[in-house]
């Protein structure tokens, strides 16, 4: 009886959200909003969420909290972000490892409603001090005459960092071996001289180039970094490189559209605040950290699908 | 570095609160560490907004300051429940319980906040005046010393077990097979799921250990007809006499050596060198037989190593920037958000926050001592209550913590099929410590023998030429040979003396 009352409670809201939207757009959001994420506490994506919601509070009124799902290639996580109920309080912040997932026949993109990507990284190739190779060219040279000989260093093994050396390979033709470490382990195996190199993005390799334990040889980005004026880019040298680490937020499929305007609207605002800005400049992500709207997004997921399927084709990943 | 300690302690004495801190956070930490499903990386990453109103150093002095009482904290509840409260405490459960069951809990945990205290001061004080050296030695690390040094773990199988040899291993060959079920480490490729995507994330280490130990310890405790028959009964914590005390000194020293330089390792932390140092104890035990049973040096061993590898872990982190456990990889992150750029300019660059940490958690560790014993006594007053209210509501707490801990449902199931299945194992008597020795250093193994036979090529010579790796792996063979040389001349005395029969 109380079930039956409740149903016919929600459709009379359900009527009146599609009689007046905008009157309940005043409403929404009046509660905590959740973001689900399949790493761990504490990591640059739980960071992330937690930067936006500061200011969003602020703006708001309403806070906005990282549920952090572990392992499995982003499986769980996204499974108990389909299992929840559409009602415009369950987000997920996305990354390329979903649009892997997608490649790899995992998940479905579909199940997105994009709403707004915010942080766009930017990696690099990045060798100890004592590697005898001082520029990128000693480097693409050398791999060219030994394919495979020299080895990179990454995280996480058929993901972001192995699609980004594919193409590499692919592009240069100067082929490496990928060893795929957690993400310290592949930092002390870099200094300690146990792979060649590593591809790591600027912000966590910051302080060892600043010590000058390490040095950077190339940037998989479209322009020079403005900190590291003398790192040419991927795109300069000719090779269409610039794939990049970024930090999105999204909603289920068939969320309101009323919802998504709202949000996207409360995001873009904090996001541009003072305070995000500054975490983000202490993570060293301004570089091209450029915000995208719902239907700019759509368009860039749609870019990335292709590129991450040819890449991932070549490597020999997708059956 | 006189300087560097002075302006240190005038930072200290400049700022009393952060006395306040500490005390808090190690309360904090133990805490976090005592339920099951609340681990010390949640009381960091719980912690983190909170630094932002403080300046750096007294953020980092909290946060480590729970690190210090959470690895402490997870033995209460393993010792007295069976319920590891974090996975660094899963080894201590090994002894502990039992030493508990036995009417020990008070000497137990007595021992087991001893012997965390010594851990914890030798691991800062290797933090303290070895941190740069440490550092670079522990880049000398690589796949193949990382396989040498978890198949040295491994090999102390062979000295587990008591009674038969053969049940010893097949627990440890079940415990490194399950290990492989979910994402291969190096392609990426399903293993083991069945096609079923909910088992991509594998059989993970906690569930499995919360399963195997402390439900599998509720049915069967459910299947004895008197549940009166083994009650706990002394709970005080006591901490042990200098008697008992002098006669672990050599584990105590071994293990919170294997916990400061393993906790320096990036990548593995305070559960592996707690596995690694029990193996150990065992290995030089002169009773190895005993182990599992309730003896002192099974909780000495885990419990010093873990709470020295903090220590450890923290000095990559200070000297490199490179994290050297999960705990440490979100304090990086906390750092990171107080505009400190972590890497081998932090100790020149920020002196006074480095040093205050450094005596921060030498305090830390003498806090522990004293909330410690509290945190036990109350914790301890659960057990006076029957065994028919505590057993259920130690399988709630079970399905609520390893739930709490990712989220995930699966994690839940799994937590149960293992429950079943340690309930099996404990009938059946196979050596539990086995099955979860080759649960924990499996996985290390495999990944690390994968990763350095990519680097060299798959040249298995040049693999194990190194010499690290060598002397490491020599010693696994010897202790191998050694391991079951005994086990079988004490099967055969067995055999031989009617008493051991009767």
């Amino acid at each position: 009886m109380l079930s039956l009352k409740i149903t016919t409670i929600a459709a009379v809201i359900a009527g009146m959200s599609i009689a007046a939207p905008a009157a309940l757009a005043q409403d929404y959001p009046s509660r905590t909003i959740e973001v689900i994420h399949s790493y761990g506490p504490g990591g640059g994506t739980d960071r992330f969420v937690r930067a936006v919601a500061v200011p969003f509070e602020e703006i708001s009124g309403q806070s906005m909290v990282p549920i952090s799902i572990q392992g499995g290639g982003g499986m769980p996580a996204f499974a108990n972000f389909q299992q929840r109920r559409v009602d415009g309080y369950t987000l997920m912040a996305i990354s390329p490892d979903q649009i892997i997932a997608h490649a790899l026949g995992r998940i479905s993109m579909d199940a997105f409603q994009p709403l707004a990507r915010v942080q766009y990284d930017q990696g690099m190739i990045v060798v100890p001090a004592d590697s005898p190779f001082q520029t990128i060219e000693e480097f693409i040279a050398h791999a060219r005459e030994n394919p495979g000989d020299l080895t990179v260093g990454i995280t996480g093994a058929a993901g972001f960092d192995d699609t980004v050396m594919g193409l590499w390979n692919i592009e240069t033709g100067a082929e490496v071996t990928t060893v795929p470490f957690g993400s310290s382990e592949m930092v002390s195996n870099t200094l300690g001289g146990q792979v060649d190199a590593m591809h790591e993005e600027y912000g966590p390799a910051r302080g060892l180039i600043d010590s000058g334990d390490m040095r950077p040889l190339v940037v998989f980005s479209d322009e020079r970094l403005p900190v590291l004026p003398d790192v040419p880019t991927a795109v300069e040298l000719g090779y269409d490189v610039t794939l990049g680490r970024w930090r999105a937020f999204a909603m289920p499929a068939d969320a309101d559209p009323a919802h998504v305007e709202t949000l996207y609207g409360l995001i873009s605002e904090a996001v541009a605040s003072g305070a995000y800005q500054e975490v983000q400049e202490q993570a060293a992500l301004q570089f091209r950290s450029e915000l995208l709207g719902p239907e700019e997004f759509q368009a860039f997921i749609d870019e990335e699908i292709e590129v991450y399927t040819r890449v991932l084709d070549a490597l020999g990943l997708l059956n | 570095m006189l300087e560097a300690y002075g302006s240190a302690l005038a930072y200290l004495f400049g700022n009393p609160s952060s006395f306040l801190l500490i005390i808090f956070s190690v309360i904090w930490g133990i805490a976090f560490g005592s339920v099951p499903g609340l681990t010390g990386i949640v009381g960091v990453a719980l912690l983190i907004p909170f630094t932002f109103v403080f300046d750096p150093t007294a953020g980092l002095l909290l946060l480590s300051g729970v690190y210090v009482g959470s690895t402490f904290g997870g033995s209460i509840s393993a010792i007295l429940f069976n319920t590891p409260g974090s996975p660094e405490a899963a080894c201590t459960a090994l002894d502990g319980y039992p030493m508990a069951k036995k009417g020990q809990a008070g000497k137990a945990l007595g021992i087991a906040l001893a012997s965390s205290a010594i851990g914890g001061i030798f691991g800062t004080i290797v933090l303290m005046l070895l941190a740069p050296p440490m550092a670079q030695f522990a880049l000398n690390f690589g796949p193949a010393e990382y396989f040498a040094l978890a198949v040295l773990g491994i090999t102390a199988i062979s000295a587990i077990g008591g009674g038969s040899i053969l049940k010893g291993l097949v627990a440890g060959l079940l415990g490194l097979g399950i290990a492989t079920v979910g994402l291969d480490p190096i392609t990426g490729t399903e293993r083991y799921t069945f096609g079923n995507l909910s088992l991509l994330t594998g059989i993970s280490f906690v569930p499995a250990i919360i399963g195997t130990f402390a439900l599998a310890e509720v049915l069967q405790r459910a299947g004895e007809k008197t549940s009166t028959a083994e009650v706990i009964t002394d709970v005080s914590t006591k901490l042990p006499s200098m008697k008992e005390f002098m006669a672990t000194r050599f584990t105590l020293l071994r293990s919170s050596s294997i916990g400061a330089v393993i906790g320096a390792l990036p990548g593995v932390g305070a559960t592996t060198a707690a596995f690694i140092s029990y193996s150990e104890a065992v290995r030089w035990s002169k009773r190895p037989q005993d182990f599992g049973t309730g003896v002192a040096e099974g909780i000495a061993a885990p419990e010093s190593a873990n709470n020295s590898a903090v220590g450890g872990s923290m000095i990559p982190l200070l000297a490199l920037g490179i994290p050297g456990s999960a705990t440490t990889a979100v304090m990086l992150g906390g750092l990171t958000i107080h505009g400190i750029i972590p890497g081998p300019l932090l100790m020149e660059t920020n002196t006074q926050l480095v040093y205050t940490v450094f005596i921060g958690m030498f305090i830390a560790n003498i806090l522990m001592l004293i909330f410690g014993i509290r945190a036990a006594r109350y914790f301890a007053l659960v057990l006076k209550a029957p065994y028919a209210l505590v057993g259920p509501a130690i399988v709630v707490l079970c399905m609520t913590g390893v739930y709490a801990l990712n989220s995930n449902i699966v994690d839940v199931g799994v937590m149960l099929a293992m429950g079943a299945f340690g309930f099996l194992l404990r009938k059946l008597r196979y050596p539990i410590a086995s099955f979860v020795i080759g649960l924990v250093l499996g996985p290390i193994a495999e990944r690390s023998l994968r990763q350095g036979l990519v680097i060299s090529d798959y040249d298995y010579w040049d693999f194990v030429s190194r010499p690290i790796t060598a002397v490491l792996l020599i010693a696994s063979l010897l202790s191998l040979i050694y391991g079951f040389y005994g086990q079988w001349k004490r099967h055969r005395e067995g055999r031989g003396s009617p008493a051991a029969t009767g």
